[in-house]
């Protein structure tokens, strides 16, 4: 490249910062303090616009320039964490992986997590996801007592394939948000806690199955599940929980033909 | 630790699901648009539909079709409705919806039985 050439592609690239610069994109923010009382409210901020910028970055670009006020969770800014999830213009996303440039010019909603109780602006609760997680018992189960000693428990590949994609979640609540019959009955254990439970049921290493199969068979457990599909729709992982319940569903029908027809069997 | 019934019913809607996807569009093609407009007299080929009907496992795979896909229908139209919020009345809506299917599973046992 001659001096002239880099000059000039040097120039063209400041004219376009420059006129990057001039951009805005327009974010309205979901704004509630439970300890100021009063209804939620939407903010309007404008904020510089980046062909380059996620969600999170116009989101701290407020909060460190604008309102420090403004609240919500991240942590790694790379779709590893699960933190910062929110309702980007109505549907469940991971902030940190969600480009403004796929909205520009249009505004964008920025509203917390659906169907969770709120704390405070786009932080929501999740003790009670935590313990549906816990519910169903996500360890390995085994009969045994083994020690260090024994050595580990070796799998084929084909065994770990049957569960690796279901250890991709990273519990970022989306499928929660996404899902109308959660929205209904928050009593449904959920897409990512059954999801959880097939992770471990079909380890070759765990003994549990039978404990967790009854976990499973209940109302609120896989049977609130129609089969809707957003779920795995909106899952950043592409966990595919849907697969998860449905596989859940064969077992549970299993389960229920057996006790059915042999209710001498075991139980 | 009560396990749900729901099951049984999802069992039900799931081999109808089946039953529908394999043997439904066949059906159609066979006795909507292949016999119809087959060359050669449409009483023989009547005559020969009967012949295929009164074979028993015909008729069986035919009841089972028919009668599956009515409790595939019932179990869907049953949770779509919860889906759109009718969830005050879950009983009666399985009531309506199931008693329906078998219903209709008795009227095709009945109309097939005599053909």
């Amino acid at each position: 490249m001659s001096a002239s050439n880099g000059a000039a592609a040097q120039t063209t690239e400041e004219s376009l910062e420059a006129r990057m610069a001039d951009k805005t994109i327009t974010l309205e923010v979901f704004r509630y303090d439970p300890a100021a009382g009063g209804d939620p409210t939407f903010q309007r901020y404008d904020v510089p616009y980046r062909s380059d910028w996620v969600v999170l970055d116009a989101l701290n670009w407020i909060k460190d320039t604008t309102d420090g006020s403004l609240t919500f969770r991240w942590s790694c800014r790379m779709g590893v964490c699960g933190s910062c999830g929110m309702m980007v213009n109505g549907l469940p996303k991971l902030t940190c992986s969600t480009f403004l440039k796929d909205y520009y010019p249009d505004p964008l909603r920025i509203e917390p997590l659906a169907n969770f109780p709120v704390q405070r602006d786009l932080v929501i609760e999740f003790d009670g996801f935590v313990e549906k997680l816990k519910s169903i018992k996500p360890w390995l189960i085994r009969n045994d007592q083994r020690d260090p000693a024994d050595g580990e428990l070796r799998q084929t590949p084909k065994q770990l394939a049957q569960y690796k994609q279901y250890t991709m979640c990273i519990n970022c609540m989306l499928c929660y948000s996404a899902c109308p019959e959660y929205a209904f009955i928050p009593g449904f254990i959920g897409p990512a806690a059954i999801a959880l439970a097939q992770r471990y049921n079909l380890d070759s290493r765990d003994q549990g199955q039978a404990e967790r199969r009854k976990l499973l068979g209940v109302q609120e457990a896989v049977w609130e599940c129609t089969f809707v599909g957003e779920c795995s729709a909106v899952c950043p992982k592409h966990v595919d929980p849907a697969a998860a319940i449905q596989q859940a569903k064969v077992t549970s029908t299993i389960d229920w033909y057996k006790r059915f027809l042999m209710p001498w069997g075991k139980k | 630790m009560k396990q749900s019934n729901e099951a049984f019913w999802w069992s039900l809607f799931s081999a109808g699901g089946v039953a529908a996807a394999l043997f439904l569009p066949a059906i159609v093609v066979l006795t909507g648009f292949v016999l119809p407009f087959a060359e050669g007299d449409t009483a023989t080929r009547h005559e020969q539909l009967r012949e295929l009907i009164g074979w028993w496992p015909v008729r069986v795979l035919l009841m089972l079709v028919i009668s599956l896909s009515f409790f595939h229908c019932a179990h869907r139209m049953r949770h779509l409705l919860m889906d759109f919020g009718v969830r005050s009345t879950p009983l009666l809506l399985a009531v309506v919806f199931y008693a329906g299917a078998i219903t209709g599973t008795v009227a095709t046992v009945v109309v097939i039985s005599r053909l």
